[in-house]
């Protein structure tokens, strides 16, 4: 991660870090990382802070900050656990990763470094990413700006061009090296042993044999924590939810690669949205999205996030972001057919479902669950389409015979009271009735009329559900009162 | 010769060619409408799935879903009826073969309802993971219809969109458009645009209500005699107790 120490301050996908405005991260006084916008206005490695307020005065100025930059390299070592359990943290802002069981499951060495390029890219990151057959020796062509060696005798060829100073034990002796004439590493494995050991230390021979791979090397792989809760502080204010999502996808990554370490599905996350703290302070704003089908990939889940961050309004700006677990079970992959189902699985159905939820609501996404009640409104129920239903429930709240009850296609939301004329009920044209009446008892416990329903017919020959109600013939209410028609469904 | 021949019957060229008194050929797979007498007035024999299928109502309950119930309970899959006019009732769905457990009901709220329902019919059309997807819309505009045209080509879904009668003025991307209208005992369909022959006069398609027995009224009601009065000591006096 050649720019790690600028990159924890304004992160590539960030306004700051595409080059809009200068960055420049300073250490004991001296520029130690700049962006581009800063090398383009003349400012260079090693300046002190006069000298880059002078060249660019609008420059944002950082100091260096060990503990962000030892965050941010956990972060993108949690979000690398997705392609193999083995990862370990190395010197200078270096990750190394074991890949060499996790090439045939990720489609070779050239699409999982695409994976892990893109990945880097999402999480706000840019890196040199090299591959070599032992660790030391991808270490040490990462520092020198990556390159990609699938054998042993390539690496060799390799490491042999380049610079002397790359290995940490042999800088304090580079005056040496460069009086002697060995520039590079090639050289210096040439040099005498015994007297470079006494010369250098035994670091140094211990370096280069593991580059060689004639030692063997150990490392303290890093361990996935047993919960799940990633915090990320956003350097801006953020005032337009959509705009979370970049921050977002980067705690996505992170617990994608959690999942994917502790075989682990989610089931549920939460993302916290912190306002501002101290005075002002507020409760931060919870989003909760269920799944109903436990999932480890990230794609799903950040789709469902854009769709809730774009209906959600903020109250107050934003200045980090949190993300939990706080349900999790274990993975269950899927187990791929043969033949696979022209609809897609019902895992596609149910991610979809999820999708329109996201945006639409819960109370908008439906699924049929008939009642057994002889009201026809009351009967026609519809429940949010992530409820449980088993088919023999539904089953059992069906009547026995379905085609037995002249039922309607559309149920009015409200029956619409009809006009009469000439002792008819009048609805765009004469209604006239095309059967005999059905009678339907209200709830007597309810308000409800009993009423007595007709299948009518207009003139324009479309057919109505209309019922008429009968009075309940009650001490003061006039005993001619005529019976009132109402319209109630229409039949498809 | 094979010059002469391919002149005088250019249809046998392509797949795609066809002659304006004959009806197309398919180019996607069809699902039988379940009326013989409407199936063989369409390309392909049926509806096709993959496309957008444009249905001009003159109103809602005119006996719409009585037509394309035999396609839509052909399928065991999802079938969402997205944005209807007035909320469906299950049972009756039930009774013309449409199980409880198929159906979807997608509604739409507030002001950006319009823009909700459509990206809703998009994602589901893309997702292809349901077998037929209705669609009531008042109002849409021609590069929304070509797009949800788009979407559907990504999936065999079945994709009906029902539109009022005043949209078969405006043009649409759908290679088969239908106006129906309510007649005595079924529907007239006009076929506003389909990949044959014009035709002129609608087509009549006997679709009766669904009614049982007990409700049929097959006669108008008579006046029936009245009992006779009962006089007097006109009944045995053993029979009275």
């Amino acid at each position: 991660m050649p720019q790690l120490p600028l990159e924890v301050f304004c992160p590539s996908w960030s306004s700051d870090g595409n080059g809009n405005s200068a960055g420049v991260v300073l250490e004991h006084e001296r520029v130690l990382a700049l962006s581009a916008a800063a090398a383009a206005a003349g400012v260079q490695i090693g300046m002190r802070r006069g000298g880059v307020l002078m060249l660019h005065p609008e420059a944002r100025l950082y100091e260096r900050s060990a503990e962000h930059e030892a965050e941010a390299l956990h972060a993108i070592a949690m979000a690398l656990l997705q392609y193999t359990p083995l990862v370990a943290e190395a010197e200078e802002a270096t990750l190394l990763i074991d890949i060499g069981a996790s090439l045939r499951l990720f489609g070779g060495i050239r699409a999982l470094c695409r994976g892990v390029r893109a990945n880097l890219r999402a999480l706000g990151f840019t890196g040199a990413l090299s591959c070599a057959p032992t660790a030391r020796g991808a270490w040490l062509l990462a520092r020198h700006g990556g390159g990609r060696s699938a054998t042993m005798a390539s690496l060799v060829r390799r490491l042999d061009r380049l610079p002397a100073g790359l290995l940490p034990p042999a800088r304090p002796f580079a005056a040496w090296f460069d009086g002697i004439g060995c520039f590079t590493l090639g050289e210096m494995r040439r040099l005498p042993r015994p007297g470079l050991q006494r010369r250098c230390g035994a670091a140094l021979l211990d370096m280069l044999d593991a580059a060689h791979g004639m030692t063997p090397e150990l490392f303290d792989w890093i361990e996935a924590p047993t919960t799940f809760s990633a915090k990320l502080d956003l350097f801006d204010r953020v005032e337009h939810a959509e705009a979370l999502l970049f921050g977002a996808h980067r705690l996505l990554l992170q617990m994608t690669g959690w999942l994917c370490a502790r075989q682990l599905a989610v089931g549920r996350i939460r993302l916290q949205l912190e306002h501002e703290r101290g005075r002002v302070a507020r409760a931060p704003t919870v989003l909760e999205i269920v799944l109903a089908e436990p999932t480890w990939r990230d794609e799903h889940l950040l789709r469902l996030l854009r769709e809730r961050l774009a209906k959600q309004v903020l109250e107050a700006p934003v200045i980090g972001l949190c993300l939990e677990a706080p349900q999790v079970q274990p993975m269950a992959p899927p187990s791929e057919s043969l033949f696979p189902e022209p609809g897609g699985s019902e895992q596609d159905q149910l991610r979809m479902f999820e999708l329109l939820v996201a945006r639409l609501g819960p109370d908008n996404v439906l699924q049929a669950a008939p009642l057994a009640d002889y009201r026809p409104e009351l009967a026609n129920a519809w429940v949010p389409v992530h409820q449980q239903i088993r088919a023999a429930a539904r089953a059992a709240q069906m009547p026995p015979d379905v085609l037995s009850l002249p039922r309607p296609t559309w149920l009015l939301a409200k029956p619409i009271a009809l006009l009469m004329r000439n002792e008819r009920p009048f609805y765009g044209s004469p209604l006239k009735m095309a059967s005999t009446p059905e009678r339907i008892e209200a709830g007597w416990w309810s308000q409800s009329q009993t009423r007595d329903y007709f299948i009518a017919e207009g003139q324009d020959h479309a057919h109505y559900w209309v019922y008429r109600e009968r009075l309940i013939r009650v001490a003061g209410v006039a005993e001619d009162a005529a019976p009132r028609w109402f319209l109630h469904a229409l039949f498809g | 010769m094979t010059l002469h021949q391919s002149i005088t019957a250019p249809q046998a060229l392509h797949p795609s060619l066809w002659l304006a008194s004959q009806l197309a050929h398919a180019s996607t797979r069809c699902v039988d409408t379940g009326h013989p007498t409407l199936s063989s007035q369409l390309p392909g024999g049926g509806w096709p799935t993959g496309t957008l299928i444009d249905l001009m109502l003159q109103q809602s309950g005119i006996g719409e879903l009585r037509l394309l119930r035999p396609a839509l309970a052909a399928g065991r899959r999802r079938i969402v009826l997205l944005q209807p006019p007035h909320p469906p009732q299950a049972l009756a769905l039930a009774a013309l073969g449409l199980a409880p457990s198929q159906l979807i009901w997608i509604r739409t709220s507030g002001t950006s309802g319009s823009s909700d329902a459509l990206w809703a019919a998009e994602q589901v059309l893309r997702s292809g993971s349901c077998g037929a997807v209705l669609f009531w819309q008042n109002h849409a505009r021609g590069e929304t219809l070509r797009r949800l045209h788009l979407a559907a080509h990504s999936g065999e879904t079945l994709f009906f969109m029902l539109r009022p009668l005043a949209a078969a003025q405006d043009s649409s991307p759908a290679p088969l458009r239908l106006s129906l209208r309510p007649a005595p005992g079924g529907l007239d369909i006009e076929f506003v645009k389909r990949r044959g022959p014009q035709r002129d006069t609608p087509l009549f398609l006997p679709l009766p209500l669904p009614l049982t027995p007990f409700l049929l009224q097959r006669h108008a009601t008579l006046d029936r005699a009245l009992f006779a009065p009962v006089t007097a000591r006109s009944i045995l006096s053993e029979l009275v107790q």
